[in-house]
Parts: structure tokens; C-alpha cells; sequence
């Protein structure tokens, strides 16, 4: 690292910069240690206006502001529509903002010379050179930040970066100086966090989706890719996130490289497997171009780059919710288990229904900036909720392996091995298992999904296979269609408070599993079972996003010999067809918890010496000394 | 055939070449001071009680026997623990069921296989047998082994598993059965067959601090290790961590050794001796 980024990062965690904002500031600022500038001056918190999008980064860049500017007045010239002429108006008066405000900062950081003279050329132009993309992907984030826009996403940031990049090379710019202006914008995106309107610290959308292949599946693996994994390795900080698009011809060196980023323990590379992402999005009426340059929504939906306004987590489908109902209204009458998965299907059919019905008349606040920022808008001067390509609506599947689980343990206890009656099982789900400890361990001991057991998986398969049915390529009533997907977002929290006892076990309002992962107190065999269960739907089929999260504990990952097998389980994780993974490295706020909540944490597993152990079953000074021993990790 | 294991565990990255399953086969010959798996030792099924969740009610303590003043746990203490602490140590398991088990993640474990570790894998030879002649030709298998064994019944292992990772933990015979319990002769034995069979291997050492970390020792080790023309070794450095299990048994750990003693790794000797190395 150059003293130059130690500089940038110095002030970045002792926080000194914070002082230069003030409650008035409106413009942005620079601070002391800076390179690329364009701060938030504002120390005031936002509203958010909504987003979820990746900008078109790649046409602003190179076009250049003073460009668009005159494409929005010659739409409006062109245009007979008094709204739309009246909208355009709108953008005109924001892009001549933005302008103004970008030569008034120019005017005031004269002492910084390199700045000064990029900001000459750019925003005004498009970017020449490296150095000038970053300053302007740095303003376009200013501005749509604070036009109120939340998870602004950073898309195919080493694609659309890759012609600057290698221009300079070109010109003789050498690889240090590359890298070093990377890591300044890596190290800038860290600044202001704590304005974001998210709801938690480093939930900010900065998402950034690296390498994959293009429409002849060829490599889009490139020097700047790397670069990019390197910069996230040397200074690991939480922003920006990396997702990593792979496939099946997707060299080890790099899931290699990937899982040393994982060793971090930052949570990231998030996995996105091509293989499995493209087809899917094409199913949904996506045209094979934008398919292939697909990114990600603020932490793993699938969506187009520059040229969508998907909406994809509108909607959550609360499987367990959904399960619980047909159980206490359907399930004395079902004499078989058909029967009664018959009523679950229905269930799930008209929940969908449901949810498509209640949201067709949503409507977006108008988000003139980031139309601009939108390809087809401008031509149109249409919002880009009503006027972009892609209009699409995503809805979670929340809680799919609780409710697998709970169906299973239906099948085995209820109708196969006939130990539970259906009264029983009524009385103790409305008693939260009060008085039925019994009858809890039998509903607990059943299989479960994860555990590469065919009953539960097949199960899962036949809940998600009509979810994906009833769900996919419904119309939304704003010109686009829905999506089924695996996540969970924040409602593996929210939907589960609103959920009472469910038959797997699980008492009332206690969480699910996040996203698409086993159920939190299932003890599963390992994490091979564990992928074997999770890639056995054709995820194709439920591609809105959502990933499998497994934990490692990062012992597995102290030397090469774990390094590679860990890669190397998450290149079979992609070629056995699963869709998309976040591997964790266990770290040391999980153990705390783990200490406190043991129940929590049935699975984590924690490498010892030379040998493995569950955390749980480790003596309090034992799971002491491992937090003690990964603590200067943190 | 029947065998009792005391835990399988998926994508254990230490156990052998590639991705791998390993089983632990309950039951051991030896006593090494240092042992970290004391699940391992017995070839009996045990009570073993989780200490964290633990509200101290005494409940299960209230009903455990007491043999040779030792706290032993019963049936009854698994039911009525209120926090689900108790469970056994040790599953009476089919090779037909075992190996049906492992042989799911077969299309996982093609860059890999399945360990057999323990306790002793050797230890209950003719199910280990059963097993590695069930799997024969369809997944790569390992025996991870301290080699103490009748040399008869290791011949036969070496002819059906594929890869051993091999213990070599005292070259003198008097030591080794100071602090493992047994007399290491037969282990060399069956050690410089191993080196003689053209099976694949790896030796590890564990590194003990005062115990098996000592230049003579390593000495004495890199010596067997010429005889055989081995010229790589897997080295586990001893961690305090290794008493952690002994709890859950109502035993205690009490090595015969200094533990907080900071281990010796042997880079200089294996270096000259042209020994490569690497520390897991
Ligand atoms: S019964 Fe369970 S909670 Fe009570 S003392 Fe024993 S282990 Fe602890």
C-alpha cells in the first residue's frame, strides 16, 4: 500500500474527517487527505426516494454531462407531448445543476492540481483517462446520493472501466499507478457511510459484480478485474462489496484468489454463477444481451445494467406463514399427504395472487437524475419507473427451508410413522410447543432440508417448483413481469415476527434461516450435504436472487492446503448448477454470539488443532481462546 | 458387518488429499498424553454432555452412575437434561449403511474421497476392511493411522485403501511408551512396509512442546524417515486447545507435560536433512 492510500485510510477509520461536514453545507466537499473529493458536506441522514438500480455508469462516462445535456434538449425540442416536454424540463434543470456545481467545486479545490485539471475536462467530457473515469463515477455517486436515491448499485465496475484503463496502460501508465488510483476510489466509496438512508451500517447498495462471461461465453475476466480483487484484499474494508460472476469454465486460480478475499471475513466475494443467472434471466423475457450483463441490486438480485427499473424485492412470499395456515385449516380434513401438499400448492398459488394483485398499482416517486442515468429516458423523457426497458418485480421467497421442514415433519410424524395426531400437533403450534417438549423433539428430529435427504429435498423442489410457476412471468401491471427468487433481504427477521410456532419446531417469531440456507437449528451432516440439498432445484427457474450462505470457520482457511479445497468446494457449488453463494469466515462477533446463544449456532464448526470441533461442545474457556485467537483478525 | 463410529464430518480439509469425507472409528489402543479426541479412546458408546448452554440444575449429575468414582451419565440424564445437552458418543453403524452414506457425496468427493480416522481406524480392522472393500473402485479412500496394529492386518489394509496418513510421533522405544502407552516397534514395522509398498503416504508428526518437538527426536524421526526414503513430512503443532473435549466426558486432561511450553518447530533440522515440510 502507497503512503498515499495509508493517508486516505488513516482518516478514513479515525473518522477526523467527519468534522469538516456541517448541518448547512449543500455542496460537496473535499477534505484534507483526499484525491477524488466530492464528499457529502451535508452531516444529515437522507430520506430515500428508492433505487435498486445499476445506473448506465458506462454511457454517462462516456458521453460526458455537457453530451446529455444537449440530448435532453433535443428531446425536448423534438417532443409534442406537453408532459413529457414538462418532464424533460426537470432533467434539463438538474443536468444544469449538476454542471454548475461541478465548476464551482473545480473553482474551490484549486490547490489540489491533478483534480483541478481532470475536473477541466470531466464531467463536462467523457472521461480520457483512467484517473478521470474514477473522478467522474465519484461525481455521479455524489449526485445521485444526494438526489435521495438508495442502493445505488456499482455494477460491471471492470467492464465499463476496462477501456479507460487500458487506454492508460496504452500510454505508458504503469500498473502502480493504476492500482493506486483504484484503491483511492475503493477507499473513497467508504467515506460517508453513515449517511446512508439504509437501515444498517454498510447496507448502502455498493455493490460492485466483477469478471463473467459474455454471449460466446467467452472469459470477461480481465487486468482490472484483478486489480480489483487485489485492491479489496490489501485494504479489506466493506466497501465496495465484491460479487464474483463465475461458471463452469472459471479457472481455480480464481475462486482461489476469491477465497483468500473470503478469508478476510468481510463476507464477500458473493458467488453469482453465470451458468445459471443468464438462462434464467432469458426465461424471464430478458434479451440475451442484457442477460450477459446482468449485476446485482444492493446485495443479490439479478438486474440489468443501465438499462432497467426492476423492482426486485416489491414482494415477499412467507412460505412458513403460508405452510402454518394450510396446516391449522386443511389438515385434519387430508387423509394423505398428496391431499394435503395439494393444499399447500393451492395455498401458495393464491398467495401469489395475492401478492401481484396488491402491488399493480404501486407507483415510484419520480427520480429525474437517475432517468438520465437510465438508458432510453432520455430519448422518451420518461421517468424510468414508467419508461425504462425492463420493469420487472421481484418477490422474495422467505423461509423456504422452515417450511420445507415443517411439511416434512408433517409427512413423517403425521402421516408415515403416524406418531403425532393432527390435534396434537394444533395444540402444541398454538401453545408455542408450551408443555409439548416431546412432541417438539419428534418434529425436530425429522429430515430436513440440507442434509442431502431426498424426502426433505424433494419437498423443497415441489414448493419452489410452484412458487416459480405461479410466480414467474406474471404481468405487474407496470409494463413488466414478476420473479420468483430464493432471498430474504431483512425478512428472515421481519416475516418471521409475524409468524407463530411452525411445525418444524421452531417457536413463534424466532427467525428463519437468512436467504436460502438451512434452518437455523438443524444440525446438518456438512457442507457437502448441505450443497448437494441446495442445488437440486433447477435454480433457473427462481432467479430473482438469493444465495446459500455457509459458514467457514477462518482456520479452515489459515494455510494453502485449506485455501484450495475451500475453492475448490465452491467451483463444484457452481458446476453441480448451484446459483449463487456467500461463504462466510466465521468471525468473532458470530462466536460471542454463538457463546451466547448456542442454540443459534448448531453448526459452527471451528478447526482446533488438527481437528474440528463443533463450537458449542468446546468449554467456555476453550471458545475463549478462539475468540481470543481471532481477534487480531478483526 | 458392524463398526461404531463416533462422528462423520464432510469437507474436512485436513485429512488427506482433495475434498474428503473423514469417519471416526471409535476405539484406540494408545493413550498419547496429548490426545485431543478422547471420544476417541473408548470402544464403547458414552454420555457426552456439552457444557454450554449449561444451567447447572444438576439434573443429569442427580441420575449418572458413579463407576470407580468416576461420574458416568445414563439414559436418563439424556432425558431429562431440559437443555438438550446430553446425547451419545458412538453409533453402531452397518458397512452397508456407511458406506451407502458416503457414497451420496460421491459425485463431491471425485477430487477426493473418504478418510477413515478415529480413535484407531485399525482398531476395528475387519469392519474397516468391509468398508474399504465396499468402496473399492469407486471413491479414493485414506486411513489415517498411528500404524499400531498386528503387521498381518495392516498388510491387508495397505492392499485395499489407497493413501495412508501415517504418525510417526517417537523414534525411542522407551519414550513412546512413557507417553502413548504402547512400545512403538510394531508401528516402525509396519511403518518401513508402508514405505516398501508403493502405496501413497504422507507422515505427520505431531509436535509435542518438550515431548516430540526435542532435537533428538526429530533427529531420531528424520533418521526412519531416510531409512525409508521419505522426504516430506506434515507437521501439527501442538495448540492449548487440546484439552477442550476431556469436559464433556467428566474427565480431566492432565498431560504429562508442560503444554504452555511454546512448541519447537524443527525448520533447521528438517532443512538440512532436506526434509520439505509443511505445518497444518
Ligand atoms: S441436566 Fe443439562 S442443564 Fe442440567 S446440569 Fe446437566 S447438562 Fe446442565
Amino acid at each position: 500500500m502507497t503512503k498515499n492510500i495509508e493517508a486516505l485510510v488513516k482518516q478514513l477509520k479515525d473518522q477526523s474527517y467527519k468534522k469538516y461536514r456541517t448541518k448547512t453545507t449543500s455542496e460537496p466537499i473535499l477534505y484534507p487527505v483526499d484525491v477524488f473529493g466530492f464528499h457529502i458536506g451535508n452531516n444529515e441522514k437522507k430520506h430515500s426516494l428508492g433505487g435498486n438500480v445499476i445506473p448506465s455508469y458506462k454511457r454517462i462516462i462516456s458521453k460526458g454531462f455537457d453530451e446529455i445535456r444537449r440530448e435532453i434538449e433535443f428531446s425536448i425540442s423534438k417532443a409534442t407531448e406537453q408532459s413529457k416536454i414538462e418532464y424533460g424540463k426537470k432533467m434539463l434543470e438538474k443536468m444544469v445543476e449538476c454542471i454548475r456545481i461541478c465548476d464551482e467545486y473545480r473553482e474551490k479545490v484549486k490547490s489540489n492540481s491533478r483534480l483541478y485539471n481532470a475536473l477541466q475536462r470531466v464531467p463536462h467530457k467523457s472521461a480520457t483517462t483512467f484517473f478521470e473515469a474514477c473522478l467522474f463515477m465519484k461525481i455521479c455517486i455524489y449526485f445521485l446520493r444526494t438526489a435521495n436515491t438508495e442502493h445505488i448499485c456499482l455494477g460491471r465496475f471492470d467492464q465499463y472501466m476496462y477501456p479507460y484503463f487500458i487506454n492508460d496502460k496504452n500510454r505508458g501508465v504503469s500498473d502502480e499507478e493504476l492500482f493506486e488510483t483504484l484503491e483511492a476510489f475503493f477507499v473513497s466509496l467508504n467515506y460517508d457511510g453513515d449517511l446512508y438512508p439504509g437501515i444498517q451500517l454498510g447496507d448502502n447498495g455498493q455493490s460492485m459484480v466483477l469478471g463473467g462471461f459474455d454471449e460466446c461465453g467467452n472469459s470477461m475476466y480481465n487486468q482490472l478485474t484483478d486489480m480489483c480483487m487485489d485492491a479489496s484484499l490489501e485494504l479489506n474494508l466493506i466497501d465496495p462489496k465484491i460479487n464474483l460472476r463465475v461458471g463452469k469454465n472459471t479457472p481455480k486460480e480464481v475462486y482461489i484468489k476469491a477465497t483468500k478475499l473470503t478469508k478476510q471475513g468481510l463476507g464477500f466475494p458473493q458467488y453469482c454463477n453465470d451458468d445459471v443467472v443468464v438462462p434464467g434471466l432469458i426465461k424471464l423475457g430478458y434479451d440475451a444481451k442484457d442477460a450477459v450483463d446482468y449485476g446485482v441490486a444492493a446485495c443479490w438480485e439479478y438486474i440489468p445494467s443501465g438499462c432497467g427499473a426492476d423492482i426486485p424485492n416489491m414482494s415477499v412470499m412467507n412460505f412458513p406463514l403460508v405452510v402454518n395456515k394450510v396446516i391449522t385449516e386443511k389438515l385434519c380434513n387430508c387423509d394423505s399427504f398428496a391431499t394435503f401438499m395439494g393444499c399447500v400448492e393451492k395455498a401458495i398459488a393464491k398467495e401469489c395472487d395475492r401478492i401481484v394483485e396488491s402491488c399493480c398499482d404501486f407507483q415510484h416517486p419520480e427520480q429525474p437524475l437517475l432517468s438520465m442515468f437510465t438508458d432510453g429516458c432520455i430519448e422518451t423523457l420518461t421517468d424510468m419507473w414508467r419508461g425504462a426497458k425492463y420493469k420487472n418485480y421481484g418477490c422474495h421467497g422467505t423461509g423456504i427451508a422452515n417450511a420445507t421442514d415443517a411439511l416434512t415433519a408433517v409427512k413423517q410424524c403425521i402421516f408415515d410413522k403416524k406418531t403425532v395426531s393432527v390435534s396434537q400437533l394444533l395444540e402444541a403450534l398454538e401453545n408455542n410447543f408450551e408443555g409439548f417438549s416431546d412432541l417438539r423433539s419428534s418434529l425436530r428430529n425429522c429430515s430436513k432440508m440440507g442434509n442431502n435427504d431426498e424426502i426433505a429435498d424433494d419437498i423443497a423442489t415441489q414448493i419452489m417448483a410452484c412458487f416459480s410457476k405461479n410466480m414467474n412471468n406474471k404481468p405487474n401491471g407496470n409494463g413488466g413481469i414478476w420473479r420468483a427468487g430464493t432471498g430474504s433481504a431483512m425478512e428472515y427477521i421481519l416475516s418471521a415476527a409475524k409468524c407463530p410456532a411452525t411445525a418444524d419446531g421452531r417457536k413463534a417469531f424466532e427467525p428463519y434461516s437468512s436467504s436460502f440456507s438451512p434452518s437455523l437449528d438443524v444440525k446438518a451432516s456438512g457442507l457437502l450435504s448441505i450443497i448437494q440439498s441446495f442445488t437440486k432445484y433447477d435454480m433457473t427457474e427462481i432467479i430473482n436472487g438469493g444465495p446459500l450462505t455457509l459458514e467457514i470457520h477462518d482456520s479452515v482457511l489459515k494455510n494453502d492446503i485449506g485455501i484450495e479445497k475451500t475453492a475448490m468446494l465452491v467451483k463444484l457449488f457452481i458446476d453441480m448448477g448451484g446459483h449463487q453463494l456467500q461463504l462466510n469466515s466465521i468471525n468473532r462477533e458470530r462466536l460471542l454470539d454463538a457463546q451466547k446463544h448456542p442454540e443459534k449456532h448448531p453448526n459452527l464448526i471451528v478447526r482446533v488443532w488438527g481437528w474440528s470441533g463443533y463450537f458449542n461442545e468446546l468449554d467456555k474457556e476453550y471458545q475463549n481462546h478462539i475468540i481470543r485467537r481471532c481477534e487480531y483478525l478483526n | 458387518m458392524q463398526g461404531l463410529i463416533f462422528s462423520i464430518e464432510e469437507f474436512s480439509v485436513y485429512d488427506g488429499p482433495g475434498i474428503r469425507t473423514t469417519v471416526f472409528l471409535k476405539g484406540c489402543p494408545l493413550r498419547c498424553s496429548w490426545c485431543h479426541n478422547p471420544e476417541g479412546q473408548s470402544y464403547n458408546k458414552e454420555i457426552v454432555r456439552s457444557p454450554n448452554g449449561c444451567i447447572n440444575c444438576n439434573n443429569c449429575i442427580n441420575v449418572a452412575d458413579i463407576v470407580d468414582g468416576k461420574t458416568v451419565f445414563t439414559d436418563d440424564g439424556i432425558k431429562n437434561c431440559p437443555m438438550g445437552l446430553l446425547r451419545y458418543s458412538g453409533e453402531n453403524i452397518s458397512s452397508e449403511q456407511l458406506c451407502e452414506k458416503l457414497l451420496k457425496n460421491q459425485n463431491m468427493l471425485q477430487s477426493g474421497g473418504v478418510t477413515f480416522s478415529g480413535g484407531e481406524p485399525l482398531a476395528q480392522s475387519d469392519f474397516l476392511l468391509d468398508c474399504l472393500t465396499k468402496l473399492k473402485g469407486k471413491i479414493h479412500t485414506a486411513i489415517q493411522t498411528s500404524g499400531y496394529c498386528d503387521t498381518q492386518t495392516f498388510k491387508k489394509v495397505v492392499g485395499m485403501a489407497d493413501y495412508f496418513l501415517f504418525d510417526l510421533k517417537l523414534a525411542d522405544d522407551r519414550l513412546h511408551r512413557k507417553y502413548t502407552g504402547v512400545s512403538n516397534a510394531v508401528i516402525l514395522n509396519n511403518f518401513s512396509f508402508l514405505a516398501s509398498s508403493g502405496r501413497e503416504f504422507v507422515v505427520r508428526i505431531p509436535l509435542i512442546p518438550t515431548v516430540t518437538d526435542s532435537d533428538e527426536n526429530i533427529c531420531g524421526i528424520v533418521n526412519l524417515l531416510k531409512q525409508s526414503g521419505v522426504n516430506y513430512v506434515e507437521l501439527l503443532p501442538y495448540n492449548q486447545m487440546a484439552g477442550a473435549k476431556y469436559k464433556m466426558l467428566c474427565r480431566e486432561y492432565r498431560p504429562d507435560f508442560d503444554e504452555r511450553v511454546a512448541v519447537k518447530v524443527p525448520e533447521r533440522i528438517l532443512r538440512k536433512n532436506n526434509v520439505a515440510f509443511k505445518i497444518l
